[in-house]
């Protein structure tokens, strides 16, 4: 431990267990906790207490204390733990009275048997039994533990623990046990232990027992922390013995599936599922036909989870896959039953038939049938997206579904059947099952099946403009370039119509939606065709002076998107494309520099610095005053991230003048492609042309972090290039490198206002080489913001703030 | 579905028990119930109420940086989707210990559900999220934290509500906001499923400030009022007495010509004050500028302007005439003002002193006595701003170089939440039937507690971070009585008296969420059901040797003889009735001097069956 914080700790601990002190706030004694946690992991325990005999006496005062506070408690509780996790340390503390206090007794017991806390008046504080299982949690680590826990009674406590009122404490006590089995087991009994369990340890004997008695219970809390117990354990540990544990348990599990209704059904799916990922359901056959069983005994909502978790195990028996996958499409089929003209199959693979049980649940409410509906259109939209879904895929028939439920929603479904009827009535206007299906739909167009998949398209556009929100982008996909997910003829009305929504939330999707759609496709002619023909453009436009900000920031980076694909019309026409990009960077830029909020600023530094990596034309035809503007206004802008983005477009600007290898160099159209790249002396001329050195060197004592590192790292990357080349001559101590220099000085200072003005190319560089960049970067990366995280601060703060607490600790923000 | 019941039709009302829970989840991953979350907490609690699941509020925690910052969801659902568990969100205001986590929540963990909240609630909170966002992001390997877009994509789900105003979240789940003056937009939110209701405050203050009004609720007599105890046993000294002493403070330094720093966040208390000097100015003609940085003004006063309704009737009176949110004399900070010399103030952000320009103006300014900082704020431990709330003088920065703090460096809270008095106030005026206390240390808690319960003899519950509360309610279910069978009643006794509850005998039926009381034969008609007789038969042997039709008269003479009141018969088929009671004798197969009487009997003559079976038992009278 640092020698500041030894000599600190007595003052500490003193003021903890002093009951008139008050203490800093849980995250301080969270935080101080953290500390110990890497400290006792980094070196012996042992040698912590004996050289810090503070922290032994913290631990018996607090016991000793007649009223302690339950947050000083279930602290120390947990500091004895990590201290008791070494086997060395652990023994110390058995045994080892306290040096000044006039108590005597063995610590351990004493903090965590029944003559502790367990049996006083702080035991009703949850936070001090949650400190009592984290403190076990982290002792049980050795041989040693396991005895301990078994002398003190401990593992009843924690049985009992399960029950308790706070959901964190029986959860922590759940886990506990199964960290005990796990260490129990760990020992002479790894292997293969017989299911009998005659040779298994006593600790992992009595634990088992007692989940077999919550298994046979009747209560079905009781049940489900069973079976929540052994959902871990199936899922942390791995080891043989686990064989065993299912072999024994199974038929105590297989009797829950009789019971009508079956117990703790959401606990039990877990379960299943987790054995079934474990080696253990890769031996066991009975585990399928248990599988199946629960399939079909579970009711529908149940039993959703159930079969998408069967569809996404590795190897599992086909005809169970097949099953499970009926489970999830019976509500679509359903939905294609009662939405037929003339009666026929759904067109599902077998066992998806649209079964009573499922249409049952959707008469039985309008929250039943509108959640099952959701839950299985995302259970599928899932599962398509997965490489073990199944084949082949039914997208014809769920195409059909997902158009029907639309239809449904929209009200222009025409049924013909009761249950037709009340899907009408209850899915008219949802927008819920409405943006599901549209989900999934988007999904499905990204689906290999596409061919079969475009007719019911067209039906979808009715139902398109039912809520605000339900216009997302996702849909179009590279790998289906030559078809459209969606008709433009239809498609582009709603998005206009979308544009001029009174709702923001509204308009921002249209435009995001337009920026994805043009990024794929604004390279077709029947796509440009359209939209040119369409009003769609010049509202994008306009929406570049919205009141709301973040649809001024979309409507920047889907003008940026059109104009990089000659898409962007202005009312000079198509004629003109020099005047229109002109005055897009225009007005572009203008947002830049005046726009009240970032977002949209933000929006244009993105599409500046695309524009010059796509090697824009209209960029490349005067790339200095065009990177010269763009840096000037980004270093006026109070948003960080602003001025970062600004060294993003600087650094891809000097890459290309440098030639990096694999980017498109915008010299590269006007150049021959055999010139060689730039010389560096042209280079640095261009850079100093363009204020580059300026915003950067300015960046380099910014009061935001990021946009130091950020300078830092591209100023280093610059001096990288230029030293092997043997750039310019050293200048010297020249007037002009004295004035850099004493610029940087006043701009570390904070004083940001003075300019450099003119740069010699020789004078940056001298500059450069001067400055330890390499350390100014260390000491960036080193604390990335104020917030001072060392422990000798943590413990002087809280060290501090003893006497001083008073309303603070009441604000809030 | 078929129920036979019994209702007192006095009330008309059957009592169901039907629990209530309440889960209030503030505690830190890793399973700790750290406590009551006294200090900046998230707020986050979920409520079944009826069969559905709401969650209220979802706030961070601005003390933790790794993921202990947000509540654990997980112990919500452990693997199922949060979008089919809740049925809604409701954030009661903009602060980020109430609505923080929330585009981490439905972005991250993954909620597509609604999202309710006031319209100020609703354009606030995205710029709080987006500012903390960009001081979160700042930090070295900050991961697992949400993006801009996600804060967007947030705000697409939610719904704005208007004060009063009813919205019906589905056909059974309603709420509604009530004023809680604690912030602009911030309301309390009454929760109704059918008759049982749940009101949660949020944060409130019962006493009107400078801009917002009191908490205002009608008498809504919820079933339980979920209350913040933030000062549960303080009597606040009133706002205008801090308020007083903020002005005199900055008014001696810029007299001296120092300059004051009031380290903020970007909305909220940084309005209260603008407004706290820009009238002070005014009536003072004092002419020290006042800065506000980074830009933040325009739009948060665009906001207060637009929710003009949302404040106090004093401002809105004088709307017209002034706009309070139009200010004078504060303008847009410049970084090359800090080096300005004279007296200034400054609003920078960000509020804990831990980054960006506030900080940049501090080490500027922290080395003169004439100088000052104001924090109005809660600062975590590590900041700058803790380190000189707490007293500390000589601060390390950037690891090596030390800054000595000669500034004077004072704490002015404002916050507004109701005191130990005004949290009384609330519970007399919405007279709930149950009270449960969150947002508070425990020990100030308990005294409260029994405040409560001694004075309005309500339960009073105080549960630590994750532990549950479950309650029992007695809804009133309203049951529709057929007039066919009313009629019948009153043909077969006296006209119903209001004060004195009768028994009425009928079938319930419960059918599409309605329930009706009619007879069994109309259930049975309406239903489409045949009825069924149960009987109940037995064997009694009587030894006579005599033949079946002579023991059958011999049965019937004693059954006339015995039972004078009942309508005893001897049909021509040789059997013998007692109203639905049947009676055969028949010969014993292997005993002929044995006979076997068949006494067959129904469900509703039960009592007289059995009575008469054990009469036969004992055998017929000799023959005279």
């Amino acid at each position: 431990m640092d020698p500041e914080c030894s000599r600190l700790l007595p003052a500490l601990c003193a003021v903890l267990v002093d009951p008139r002190q008050p203490v800093a706030d849980d995250t301080c004694l969270e935080k101080l906790l953290d500390w110990f946690k890497t400290v006792t992991e980094a070196g012996p325990s042992l040698l912590l207490l004996q050289e810090n005999p503070c922290l032994v006496e913290l631990l018996f005062r607090v016991l000793k204390a007649h009223d302690p506070r339950p947050r000083v408690l279930s602290f120390s509780l947990r500091l004895a733990g990590l201290f008791a996790a070494q086997e060395d340390c652990f023994q110390y503390l058995q045994v080892t009275p306290s040096s000044s206090v006039s108590q005597q007794g063995e610590l351990l017991p004493m903090l965590f048997g029944e003559s502790g806390p367990l049996g006083g008046a702080a035991w009703t504080a949850p936070t001090v039994r949650s400190g009592w299982l984290q403190g076990l949690r982290s002792l049980a680590q050795h041989p040693g533990a396991l005895r301990f826990l078994a002398d003190c009674g401990a593992v009843d406590t924690i049985f009992s623990l399960q029950g308790d009122s706070s959901l964190f404490v029986a959860s922590a006590a759940g886990q506990l046990l199964v960290h005990i089995l796990a260490l129990a087991m760990r020992g002479p009994a790894e292997g293969h232990p017989s299911p009998q369990g005659c040779d298994w340890p006593a600790c992992a004997q009595k634990i088992v027992c007692h989940v077999e008695d919550s298994l046979r219970s009747t209560a079905t809390l009781q049940v489900t922390q069973a079976l929540n117990v052994l959902t871990t354990t199936f899922g942390h540990c791995h080891s043989p013995w686990t064989q065993g544990l299912w072999v024994r348990l199974s038929p105590l599990v297989a009797c829950l599936l009789e019971k009508d209704p079956i117990p703790a059904s959401h606990s039990l799916v877990d379960l299943l599922l987790s054995v079934a990922r474990s080696p253990v359901g890769s031996s066991d056959c009975g585990l399928w036909e248990t599988l199946a069983q629960t399939l079909s005994h579970l009711s529908p909502t149940q039993a959703g989870p159930l079969a998408l978790g069967i569809l996404k195990l590795q190897d599992c028996p086909q005809a169970l896959k097949t099953q499970a996958f009926g489970v999830l499409l019976q509500p679509l089929a359903c939905v294609l039953k009662a939405a037929a003209q003339a009666p026929g199959p759904p067109g599902f693979p077998e066992g998806a038939t649209g079964d009573s049980i499922t249409v049952d649940t959707f008469l039985s409410s309008k929250s039943a049938c509108v959640g099952l509906l959701c839950q299985a259109l995302a259970h599928l939209e899932l599962l398509q997206l997965l490489p073990q879904r199944p084949s082949p895929w039914p997208q014809a028939p769920l195409l059909r579904a997902a158009v029907a439920i639309l239809r449904f929603c929209h009200g222009s479904a025409a049924p013909t059947s009761d249950v037709g009827g009340h899907l009408c009535a209850v899915l008219a206007g949802c927008v819920r099952v409405q943006r599901a299906a549209l989900d999934f739909l988007g999904t499905l167009s990204q689906g290999t099946g596409s061919e079969e998949g475009l007719p019911g398209h067209t039906q979808v556009a009715p139902g398109l403009p039912q809520g605000p929100q339900l216009l997302r982008p996702g849909p179009p996909h590279p790998a289906v370039p030559r078809r459209y997910p969606w008709p433009l003829q239809e498609l582009l009305p709603v998005l206009r119509k979308r544009l001029c929504s009174p709702c923001w939330e509204a308009r921002d999707s249209g435009l995001e939606f337009l920026t994805q759609v043009t990024r794929h496709w604004g390279g077709q002619a029947a796509f440009r065709h359209a939209l040119l023909a369409s009003e769609v453009p010049e509202l994008t436009g306009q929406l570049l002076r919205d009141p709301e900000s973040y649809v001024r920031a979309s409507a920047v980076t889907a003008t940026g998107q059109l104009s990089s694909w000659g898409l962007y019309a202005t009312p000079t026409g198509p004629e003109h494309p020099e005047v229109q990009q002109e005055s897009l960077f225009t007005e572009l830029l203008h947002i830049l520099s005046t726009d009240s909020e970032g977002f949209p600023r933000r929006a244009v530094m993105h599409v500046f610095t695309q524009w010059l990596k796509d090697g824009h034309a209209d960029v490349a035809e005067d790339l200095e005053q065009f990177v010269a503007r763009v840096l000037q206004a980004a270093s006026q802008d109070l948003d960080w991230e602003v001025r970062a983005q600004g060294l993003e477009l600087a650094l891809v600007f000097l890459e290309q003048l440098l030639g990096q290898p694999g980017s498109r160099c915008p010299y590269a159209v006007a150049l021959p492609e055999a010139a060689p790249p730039a010389t560096l002396a042209q280079v640095l001329q261009a850079l100093c042309r363009v204020q580059l050195f300026e915003f950067a060197l300015r960046a380099l004592f910014d009061c935001d972090r990021p946009v130091a590192q950020k300078s830092c790292d591209l100023l280093l990357f610059l001096k990288a290039k230029a030293t092997p080349c043997g750039g310019p001559q050293e200048a010297g101590a020249s007037p002009d490198v004295v004035s850099v220099e004493a610029a940087l000085q006043r701009w570390q200072a904070g004083e940001q206002g003075q300019p450099l003005g003119e740069l010699e190319p020789e004078a940056v560089m001298a500059v450069l080489r001067s400055m330890d960049l390499e350390g100014l970067r260390g000491m960036l990366a080193k604390s990335s913001d104020h917030m001072e995280k060392s422990p000798q601060s943590l413990l002087q703060d809280m060290l501090a703030t003893v006497g001083v607490l008073g309303e603070n600790e009441a604000d809030c923000y | 579905m078929l129920l036979s019941h019994v209702v007192h039709t006095a009330a008309t009302e059957v009592c169901f028990p039907s629990p209530l829970s309440v889960l209030q989840g503030e505690g830190p991953r890793a399973s700790c119930g750290a406590g009551a979350g006294q200090d900046v907490g998230r707020s986050c609690i979920l409520v079944s109420i009826g069969g559905k699941n709401v969650m209220l509020d979802c706030g961070m925690h601005m003390g933790f940086s790794d993921d202990r910052r947000f509540p654990d969801f997980s112990y919500i659902t452990r693997n199922g989707r949060l979008t089919d568990f809740l049925d809604c969100v409701i954030i009661s205001h903009f602060h980020l210990d109430h609505c923080g986590a929330l585009p981490y929540f439905s972005e991250m963990v993954g909620y597509d559900g609604p999202i309710y909240m006031t319209q100020p609630t609703q354009a606030i909170c995205p710029i709080l999220l987006e500012d903390y966002r960009k001081i979160a992001v700042d930090k070295k390997g900050e991961a697992n934290f949400f993006t801009s877009q996600m804060i967007k994509d947030c705000m697409k789900k939610v719904v704005a509500v208007h004060l009063h105003q009813t919205v019906q979240v589905d056909d059974e789940l309603e709420i509604k906001a009530y004023y809680a003056g604690h912030v602009l937009g911030a309301a309390m939110f009454q929760i109704k499923v059918g008759s049982e209701s749940v009101v949660y405050t949020g944060d409130y203050n019962m006493t009107p400030d400078r801009h917002l009004g009191a908490a205002w609720i009608d008498k809504c007599r919820p079933n339980l009022l979920i209350t913040e105890s933030t000062y549960a046993t303080t009597i606040r000294d009133s706002k205008r007495c801090r308020e007083r002493d903020f002005l005199k403070k900055v008014h001696e330094t810029v007299e001296r010509g120092g300059k004051v720093l009031i380290p903020v966040f970007a909305l909220g208390r940084a309005q209260e004050l603008c407004i706290l000097l820009e009238t002070f100015w005014e009536r003072m003609d004092l002419k020290a500028p006042i800065y506000f940085s980074t830009g933040l003004t325009e739009k948060a006063n665009h906001y207060y302007k637009l929710f003009i309704p949302w404040t106090n009737q004093k401002i809105r009176k004088t709307f017209v005439q002034r706009n309070m949110f139009e200010f004078k004399h504060i303008k847009a900070f410049d970084r090359a003002f800090a080096d300005s010399p004279g007296p200034m103030v400054v609003f920078a952000t960000p509020g804990m002193l831990h980054a960006g320009q506030s900080l940049q103006i501090f080490r500027k300014w922290a080395g003169s006595e004439r100088n000052m900082v104001i924090m109005p704020g809660y600062c975590v431990q590590g900041t700058v701003g803790h380190k000189i709330l707490s007293g500390q003088r000589k601060l390390e920065m950037e690891g090596r170089q030390v800054l000595e703090v000669k500034m004077q460096v004072e704490y002015m809270s404002f916050s507004a939440h109701a005191d130990a008095k005004g949290i009384m106030q609330l519970v007399g005026q919405a007279e709930p039937e149950n009270v449960l206390l969150v947002h508070g240390e425990a020990k100030k808690m308990e005294f409260l507690k029994q405040k409560i319960e001694q004075e309005f003899r309500v339960s009073c519950y105080m549960p630590a971070n994750g532990e549950t509360v479950t309650l029992s309610t007695s809804p009133s279910i309203p049951v529709g009585i057929s007039l066919g069978l009313l009629k019948r009643e009153m043909a077969q006794g006296l006209l119903p008296d209001a004060k004195k509850p009768r028994l009425l005998h009928g079938t319930l039926i419960m059918k599409d969420s309605n329930f009706r009381l009619v007879s069994s034969e109309q259930a049975l008609k309406e239903l489409g059901l045949a009825e069924h007789q149960l009987r109940f038969t037995c064997r009694v042997h009587l030894h006579d040797t005599r033949k079946e039709q002579e023991t059958a008269l011999r049965v019937y003479s004693h059954l006339k003889s015995v039972l004078k009141d009942h309508c005893v018969q001897h049909l021509p088929d040789g059997s013998v009735t007692v109203e639905s009671i049947l009676i055969q004798a028949a010969a014993h197969s292997e005993d002929p001097s044995t006979k076997v009487l068949l006494v067959s009997w129904t469900y509703q003559d039960e009592e007289l069956g059995s009575y008469l079976t054990s009469l036969l038992k004992k055998g017929l009278p000799q023959a005279s």
